[in-house]
């Protein structure tokens, strides 16, 4: 048993802001303390804080896209390495780093979850592999869900009752055969309608070629989500990401989705007004109100950090157009009746206009959202930046003056078209713990992790009070893995693999007949080698639908 | 032939109910083949001639005078007016694939005949949806490519002298560290040197200890140094397998093989190693490096 002592417990879940508790840690999970037990190890936590591992809800660690943008960017990895030790492997990357470093720097920020954001059902096995080499962590995929073929023919359908039926069997085979976490929609209709060499698509443009309006595509699935109750709600990339005046269907979107549980990610990048002259300006107050009115959705943020970054999306169009846009290197592929993918190198410069308007909407959608429980901390990485990024992105929070400093140093155009200067709040630390343990381990609906009481998961993060809190959550004490002590002082100890989480959702286990049919004829694989064979996943653990 | 019934050319697609018939399939190549046959537009060139190619049909595509040339004039050992009928073919089509092979990477200009093409593909998208697939020549080099990129970052050519992964084709390149002598030992898995790699590099690696894990007697089994039999995946054992266009596919054990898998042995080799870098530092042989 393992004992952590003195420390400053924040547990926003269970209500503990800051208190003196002691922690006892037995076989992985955290139980109740008692004068008989047997204690093998005590941390002295005196000084510092101690909170529940991060939860990260949106990343793009594994799977064909982001292995493409590793092979594709040897610049990101030659000043980028690590040496191997005792049990630790070696590995290279900055903004896509290899899969073991990517384990490794997660638990050196003490993160212990991390969810893969975007995967093909027909490319998950690849996903699924490079988990099981990506150490220290839970993990598991979102299934990409909002360019399917068999999703879009299926709600082609005239008979309203069959298809309702027809699509949640549909949504529960694609889920377990690709053993993913949730259902993920990326640029609905907007990415096939670009493999038609079409224009970028509204909520009812109808889509080819089966004539589906977005806003049908997303109405549907929300109400199958809710009634095969899975853990997490619709995991949501609206249209038109990074558009000027883009804010306005993102509203439009939220006002569709009304009452569902619904997860807008990276929503800096879908918060933009238009400026007369066509650029952007920020609409993060508009978005920021809406969601202050609603409960029922969650967000996360994709905060911009300025540096090198690497933008990779299911959301082709953009990828193509931002490529046109800077002129850098671009990889697209098609897969097949699934979704399509892009990569873009980026860097984002505060002498850049566009980017420092971008990096203060983030911030503004983190300071106006009023209730942290809607608010997960991202960088969508590598998108707007790499996770590695996330103590400075705490430090902006925590501390206005440094902020404010920022500020100054970005474009002297940046405070016409923003509105950051004005908010004063700063985060405190329980604030801090909830948008980034316990939020997202609610919005994800993971009743063991994000806390710790009695019976919670022995994922533990202790870092030492400081000043400088970019210094301070950039390096722990200490880092628990199941209990297990896997970081001291920013050295990573032992490397094991996490826990694969999936659903098993209540309907059809295997494909539709018709569909199973149009499957035969024009996929370039047999139904029978799809599903993820159970070899990949090493350690899985199915979260319940409740 | 198998790629153009099964995916490139005959398959019947949702769009593409015609098959075959509803297909326009170009060749260029330096020799008349097989697949060449069955083009509807077949191309002869002169060899060495790819970057040009590559660069008339951009230029050709995206409307830029190429002065100097007239519609006879031959680029490639072909008249220009044939380059724009393929230039207007490629513009004009709903979904175009272009499919290169290895060639490309060996005649002049190497790397760069690869980075024109891609170029011209990703120019094309301007009209239209287009892509390039490089061929691959054996089965799942990019099953290896794949994993190696995953743990290290790079997909070949990489090298762990230092602790940790680094790379530079032409440098730590197999045949580059064989014909420079720099290499003390080979583990060869899943492949015949003996078949592929220069004389010279041949040469120095049957001076030096060889290891062959290989289910088929080839080119290299003859003389190497010590050859382990295991079984062949797919059929002997399972595995992974990465298909050219990157989508990943199970492979199936089929029937029982008296020997190992590629992995069973390499985790036994690793243990015994493991095992004996103990031993020898219990008895203090084992320099600190």
């Amino acid at each position: 048993m393992l004992k952590i002592v003195n420390g400053q417990v924040y547990d926003p879940l269970n209500g503990v802001n800051g208190e003196v508790r002691e922690i006892v840690i037995d076989h992985g999970m955290i139980v109740e303390p008692s004068p008989d037990q047997k204690i093998s190890e005590t941390i002295n936590a005196s000084g510092c804080v101690v909170m529940p591992g991060g939860i990260e809800i949106h990343s793009h660690i594994a799977g064909a896209k982001v292995n493409s943008a590793r092979s594709m960017c040897p610049e990101d990895h030659y000043d980028h390495f690590k040496v191997s030790t005792a049990g630790i492997r070696s590995g290279t990357g900055y903004t896509v780093p290899s899969t073991f470093l990517t384990g490794y720097e997660y638990s050196r920020l003490g993160y212990t979850t991390a969810f893969e954001a975007a995967v093909p059902p027909l490319e998950a096995r690849h996903a699924h592999e490079e988990l099981e080499d990506t150490p220290l962590l839970d993990s598991g995929i979102y299934t990409l869900m909002g360019n399917n073929y068999m999703i879009m023919k299926v709600l082609s359908e005239q008979d309203e009752i069959g298809r309702r039926e027809r699509l949640r069997d549909l949504v529960t085979w694609l889920l377990t055969s690709s053993k993913g976490y949730a259902v993920k929609v990326v640029n609905p209709g907007g990415v096939e309608s670009w493999k038609w060499s079409q224009g970028s698509v509204d909520l009812d443009t109808r889509v080819p070629p089966f004539g589906i309006a977005p806003r049908k595509l997303l109405q549907e699935l929300v109400e199958v989500i809710r009634e095969l109750k899975l853990p997490h709600g619709l995991h949501l990339h609206a249209n038109h990401l990074g558009e000027a005046g883009n804010f306005i269907t993102t509203l439009e979107t939220m006002r569709t989705l009304e009452g569902y549980p619904v997860h807008f990610t990276h929503l800096q990048f879908h918060s933009y007004g238009m400026t007369k002259k066509g650029g952007i300006r920020s609409a993060a107050r508009e978005i920021a109100e809406y969601l202050n009115g609603h409960p029922e959705f969650t967000c996360d943020i994709g905060q911009i950090v300025f540096g090198p970054a690497t933008t990779m999306t299911a959301d082709s169009p953009m990828q193509f157009r931002l490529h046109q846009m800077t002129g850098n290197k671009w990889i697209n592929s098609d897969v097949e009746m699934e979704t399509g993918s892009g990569i873009v190198p980026m860097m984002y410069r505060p002498s850049v206009l566009f980017n420092a308007i971008q990096w203060c909407i983030g911030l503004e959608l983190l300071l106006l959202i009023k209730n942290p429980w809607q608010i997960v901390l991202t960088t969508d990485h590598p998108n707007a930046g790499p996770f590695t990024s996330y103590p400075q992105i705490i430090r902006l929070l925590m501390d206005r003056d440094y902020r404010n400093s920022v500020l100054e140093q970005l474009h002297p155009k940046t405070v016409n078209y923003t509105h950051l200067r004005e908010l004063d709040r700063e985060y405190s630390l329980e604030e801090i713990a909830i948008v980034t343990r316990s939020a997202p381990a609610r919005a994800l609906g993971l009743s063991h992790k994000g806390r710790l009481g009695i019976g919670a998961e022995a994922d533990v993060a202790i870092y030492r009070i400081q000043d400088d809190k970019e210094k301070m959550f950039a390096g722990p004490a200490y880092v628990l893995k199941g209990g297990k002590v896997v970081v001291r002082d920013g050295e990573v100890l032992q490397s094991f693999a996490g826990k694969r989480l999936i659903v098993e959702p209540d309907g059809a286990k295997t494909l539709l007949p018709d569909l199973a049919r149009n499957f035969a004829d024009y996929y370039s694989i047999e139904l029978s080698n799809y599903a993820v064979q159970d070899e990949y996943l090493s350690r899985p653990e199915v979260i319940p639908c409740i | 032939m198998r790629h153009l019934s099964r995916y490139s050319a005959m398959s019947k697609g949702l769009y593409a109910s015609e098959g075959r018939k509803g297909r326009k399939v170009v060749v260029i190549d330096v020799r008349p083949t097989p697949t060449s046959k069955t083009a509807d537009l077949f191309l002869q060139v002169t060899p060495g001639q790819d970057f040009e190619i590559a660069h008339v049909l951009r230029c050709l595509i995206k409307n830029i005078p190429l002065e100097g040339l007239t519609e006879t004039s031959q680029i490639g050992g072909v008249p220009l007016s044939q380059w724009r009928e393929l230039a207007e073919m490629m513009k004009q089509c709903h979904y175009g694939v272009v499919m290169f092979g290895i060639g490309l990477t060996q005649s002049r200009g190497k790397d760069l005949n690869v980075e024109e093409i891609n170029t011209l593909v990703s120019e094309l998208n301007r009209y239209t949806r287009f892509y390039a697939i490089a061929m691959r020549g054996h089965g799942n080099v990019n099953g290896s490519n794949q994993v190696l990129v995953w743990q290290t970052g790079y997909p070949l050519a990489v090298n762990f002298q230092r602790g940790y992964p680094r790379f530079n084709p032409g440098e730590f390149s197999v045949v580059d560290m064989l014909t420079r002598q720099e290499v003390d030992a080979a583990l060869i898995i899943a492949t015949d040197p003996g078949a592929h790699l220069p004389q010279a590099a041949v040469r120095y690696l049957q001076s030096i200890p060889t290891i062959v894990l290989e289910p088929h007697e080839n080119l290299t089994t003859d003389w190497a140094n010590v050859v382990i039999p295991v079984a062949p995946a797919g059929v002997g054992a399972e595995g992974t397998f990465y298909r050219m266009d990157n989508v990943s596919l199970r492979l199936k054990k089929l029937v029982d093989f008296p020997v190992s898998s590629d992995r069973e042995v390499l985790q036994s080799i690793k243990e015994r190693v493991i095992q004996l870098k103990g031993d020898l530092q219990d008895k203090g042989e084992n320099k600190p490096c």
